[in-house]
């Protein structure tokens, strides 16, 4: 289940097969279930990769095996050539950002960002030194004597990532950092942690459930489901080119409609669509919304269907559109001046052949 | 608390109320004016006034070796029931191994039973093993009944903990002893003051335990006071007694400025 | 890509961490056997010991001291004495304590916090100054016999009988019953004595109706912590009692400490435990009628 699609323009280390994090094969499983199956990645220096999907589907997990808090059942993680997989969590020199920020309510926000440095016995005066500068890179100075309980929310979590970069790791970890924060923090902060991470070079993995996170964020998504990979790509790749149902419906609106296949060609609505070879029978027809033209119909060729209803919402004018018994959305940008077409109205569909998916039916 | 409208007290839950409080801390507030009475005996309300029993608990070389001997007990069980529980807390929370339920349902125990039962049994095993009547001994029977409390806050408060921040301090580098000295302990500190607060009164009160595991050679403040009032009752033990409740809330209030008596206690 | 290489990290942490764990509490374990599980063990088997006519013990199994206790009358009263006591003591100290537990319950603030360390502050002194208090109140020249004297009442004998120890003994329980009711007390909500007052009912009846089936499963958890204490109490009814009250706790002291019938005094306290475990069976049934 691992994958090529790679854009132009990655990263500039390492080719194919050797990336700076090497994943290979690893696997988690409890007593009666998976967490994660077989998961192999290769990701190269400097790279921001977001691991992406719905809650339980072994992000975290995963994520938690590379940072070694959670022993993998099978599978090697190797780190700039060095196999880490059985290496005790305290020497594997990964920062972790945690979702709760995990600070020490014990210390103030100084002493917290220079532990890591304290434990790999750093002379005194160029932790002061280091310190003062991650704190500075977080735009927290001034702050350094406060206790983590004086401090917001947006600010904690920039102490934890302060904290988790001041040790220069070799590769940062951050599990779903921003989702306690509010939406307007939440956008803030995704182009604070990108710009830093890119003006260190750092190589970095990031999990969310946003979608809209990992791709705006990151230079590589890792769409994950229920313990399996489903597939590696840029934001544009995974939009474009889906290669399943689940990362078409995941990344992106789209519509979900059914068809029946044969010899290599979906039947739907009247039109035919070029379906994968060898896949016969029930299909997933996949189009995203706002890739469908729509016009008063003529009478002619196409897709023809009438509006069930029409939802005007300013930015966007959405009509659902019963074709054939199947209700199908159509998004259009408004432009002013256009008439919103009432129920009922006769409409032709239409879109490029690159823009249709078809995938097996749901299991 | 709540910002919508303060039910009202009735006046009868008022009345009710501070009628039974006052019978809940009768003995305490009667137990004040009697040490200062200048009686032979112990009559209330005292028909003299006079200082002389707070000297005579001092005089009395039984009152105050019992008290050295309470006092050096307790401290002793106290830092013995921290060395042994905290390990013990931290393996069945952290280390989580099978049965911890189990083993944590056993090491509790003690607090069911009651002390009468637990002193005859503890009575009888200890004359055999020649422990009656020594200080060992009595170290020994007041840990039985300490350790069970030390357990049970401990393992509060460690399973209060954030799990997370241990993580993180392990992911920057910290080898798990150095995570539990630098972290996990600071972040206990107020269930470890709990613990000593709570060792160290219940040893110094212990009484019933005591009394089977005491002699003409050894004995506890509590016992000592036991054997007092049973053959006499005059004013010397009201002395006494204040001057112990003194004690206890003295040890109430360190609790409560370093680390709030309310969050160490109401879980 | 490279095939999945199916390694199995080593994990060294195992056996070295069962290692750790059982070093970690052994300490723990020595002391609950020797002092727990050993002695009561111990005291099972003691129950069954014989007594010889001269008062020494002997080795040898039989039931005659469990007979004794069906047969001996003053055993029977004993049993029945004690448990009826109880019984009555955690009745009184219910009704005593619940007006309290109300009223802290409906408390806030720093007045609530004072009122809780005032409920508390008693379990922090010994037993022995505490019921030395009721000796003061209760005695012919304490303080209830100076008051009734100064109003031309009778003197009432109150120390050295069954009426002091229940005084004593409930005041001595009511710590403990408060904050078993206050625990028992998080299923009332202000705003359904308001739905009740708002649907026509009386103060009286919100309290018989609403309040008291509410806070049930705090008073069962109150009567069963106080009876088995009350069961099990020893220095009150001792001290309160001067020794001609005969309660189970103080025969076990007496046969255990001054007859040196051993075997007599574990008979005795096995049932006490007994009783414990008839207690909470009942406890537990009770909960289960109403939750």
């Amino acid at each position: 289940m691992t994958d090529q699609s790679t854009a132009p323009g990655q990263g500039t280390d390492g080719t194919a097969g050797e990336g700076f994090l090497s994943i290979r094969g690893l696997t988690k499983r409890y007593a009666g279930f998976t967490a994660v199956d077989n998961f192999d990645l290769e990701v190269p220096k400097g790279e921001l990769v977001a691991f992406l999907g719905p809650s339980g589907c072994g992000k975290t997990t995963s994520l938690r095996m590379i940072a070694g808090l959670v022993p993998a059942t099978a599978g090697r993680i190797v780190v700039g050539g060095q196999d880490l997989t059985t290496v005790e969590t305290h020497r594997r020199d990964m920062g972790l950002v945690f979702q709760s920020y995990a600070l020490f309510p014990h210390m103030s926000i100084a002493r917290n960002v220079a532990f890591g440095l304290e434990m790999r016995k750093v002379p005194k005066d160029e932790i002061a030194r280091r310190v003062k500068e991650a704190i500075a890179l977080v735009h927290l100075t001034g702050k350094e004597e406060h206790k983590p309980a004086q401090l917001s929310g947006g600010q904690q979590q920039r102490v934890a990532l302060a904290r988790a970069l001041v040790i220069r790791p070799s590769i940062l970890l951050l599990d779903e950092p921003l989702s306690n924060l509010d939406a307007k923090l939440r956008d803030e902060m995704r182009n604070e942690i990108r710009d830093i991470q890119k003006s260190l070079g750092i190589t970095a993995i990031f999990v969310t459930h946003d979608q809209g996170e990992a791709l705006t964020m990151c230079d590589k998504v890792v769409v994950m489901n229920e313990g399996r990979l489903e597939q590696v790509g840029t934001p544009v790749d995974l939009y474009e080119r889906p290669k399943t149902a689940f990362v078409a419906s995941f990344v992106g609106r789209t519509n979900r409609l059914k068809a029946v296949a044969k010899d290599g060609t979906a039947e739907f609505a009247g039109q035919r669509v070029l379906a994968p070879a060898g896949l016969s029978g029930p299909v997933q027809v996949m189009i995203r919304p706002h890739r469908i033209a729509l016009s008063p119909s003529t009478g002619g060729e196409g897709v023809t269907g009438t509006i069930a209803r029409a939802i005007f919402s300013g930015d966007i004018l959405q009509y659902d559109v019963d074709v054939g018994g199947q209700i199908v959305s159509v998004e259009l940008a408004t432009r002013g001046g256009e008439t919103v077409l009432a129920p009922g109205t006769q409409v032709s569909l239409s879109w490029r052949p690159q823009d249709i998916f078809v995938y097996g039916a749901a299991a | 608390m709540q910002i919508m409208d303060e039910r009202p007290v009735s006046l009868t839950l008022k009345i009710l109320a501070g009628v039974m409080f006052a019978f809940l801390l009768a003995p305490l507030i009667v137990v004040l004016p009697i040490s200062f009475s200048g009686d032979a005996f112990m009559t209330f309300p005292p028909t003299s006034w006079s200082l002389k029993w707070y000297p005579a608990i001092f005089a009395n070389s039984k009152m105050t070796a019992a008290f050295w001997t309470s006092l050096v007990l307790a401290t002793v069980v106290t830092t013995i029931s921290l060395a042994i529980a905290l390990p013990a807390a931290y393996a069945l929370v952290r280390l989580k191994p099978a049965g911890a339920e189990v083993l944590s349902s056993l090491f509790t125990a003690p607090l069911l039973l009651p002390t009468i039962v637990l002193g005859l049994a503890i009575l009888i095993v200890f004359a055999r093993l020649g422990l009656l009547a020594t200080f060992p001994g009595l170290v020994l029977a007041h840990l039985v009944v300490t350790l069970p409390y030390a357990l049970r806050v401990l393992t509060t408060a460690l399973a209060t903990l954030p799990i997370a921040v241990e993580e993180a301090a392990s992911t920057l580098g910290a080898s798990p002893f150095t995570v539990f000295r630098r972290i996990t302990l600071p972040m206990m500190k107020s269930g470890l003051i709990g613990t000593t607060a709570l060792c160290f009164l219940v040893s110094f009160d212990e009484v019933v335990l005591s009394i089977f595991m005491t002699g003409p050679r050894i004995s506890t403040l509590p016992v000592a006071m036991y054997h007092h009032v049973e053959q006499q009752a005059d004013p010397l033990v009201a002395a006494l007694s204040v001057l112990l409740v003194v004690l206890s809330l003295v040890v109430v209030l360190v609790v409560d400025r370093t680390s709030g008596l309310a969050k160490t206690f109401v879980k | 890509m490279s095939a999945a290489t199916a390694l199995a990290p080593a994990l060294p942490p195992r056996r070295s961490r069962l290692r750790l764990i059982v070093a970690l509490l052994a300490p723990i374990a020595l002391i609950n056997a020797i002092g727990f599980l050993a002695p009561v063990l111990n005291l099972a088997r003691m129950s069954f010991y014989e007594v010889e006519p001269t008062g020494a013990m002997r080795e040898v199994y039989t039931l005659a001291t469990w007979a004794k206790m069906v047969t001996d009358s003053f055993y029977a009263e004993l049993i029945v004495n004690s448990v009826s006591v109880s019984l009555g003591i955690t009745l009184l100290t219910l009704v005593c304590s619940y007006p309290i537990a109300l009223y802290l319950h409906r408390s806030t603030g720093t007045w609530k916090t004072i009122l809780l360390v005032l409920v508390i502050s008693p379990l922090l002194t010994s037993a022995v100054v505490r019921t030395y208090g009721w000796i003061a109140i209760l005695s012919d020249s304490g303080l209830v016999n100076n008051a009734l004297g100064a109003l031309g009442l009778p003197p009432q004998r109150m120390m050295f009988n069954l009426t002091g120890v229940t005084i004593g003994l409930t005041e001595i329980l009511m710590p403990y019953m408060i904050l078993a009711l206050l625990a028992g007390f998080g299923r009332l909500d202000p705003r359904i004595e308001e739905a009740a007052s708002t649907l026509g009912a009386p103060p009286f009846t919100i309290f018989r109706r609403i309040i008291l089936p509410l806070t049930l499963p705090g008073i069962a958890l109150g009567c069963l912590l106080c009876f088995v204490l009350a069961v099990s109490s020893f220095i009150t009814p001792k001290l309160l009692g001067g020794g001609r009250v005969f309660l189970l706790a103080t025969e076990i002291y007496d046969q255990a400490i001054v007859t040196l019938n051993w075997p007599l005094a574990s008979t005795l306290s096995i049932l006490v435990l007994v009783i414990f475990g008839g207690a909470l069976v009942l406890y537990t049934r009770a909960l289960r009628a109403i939750l």
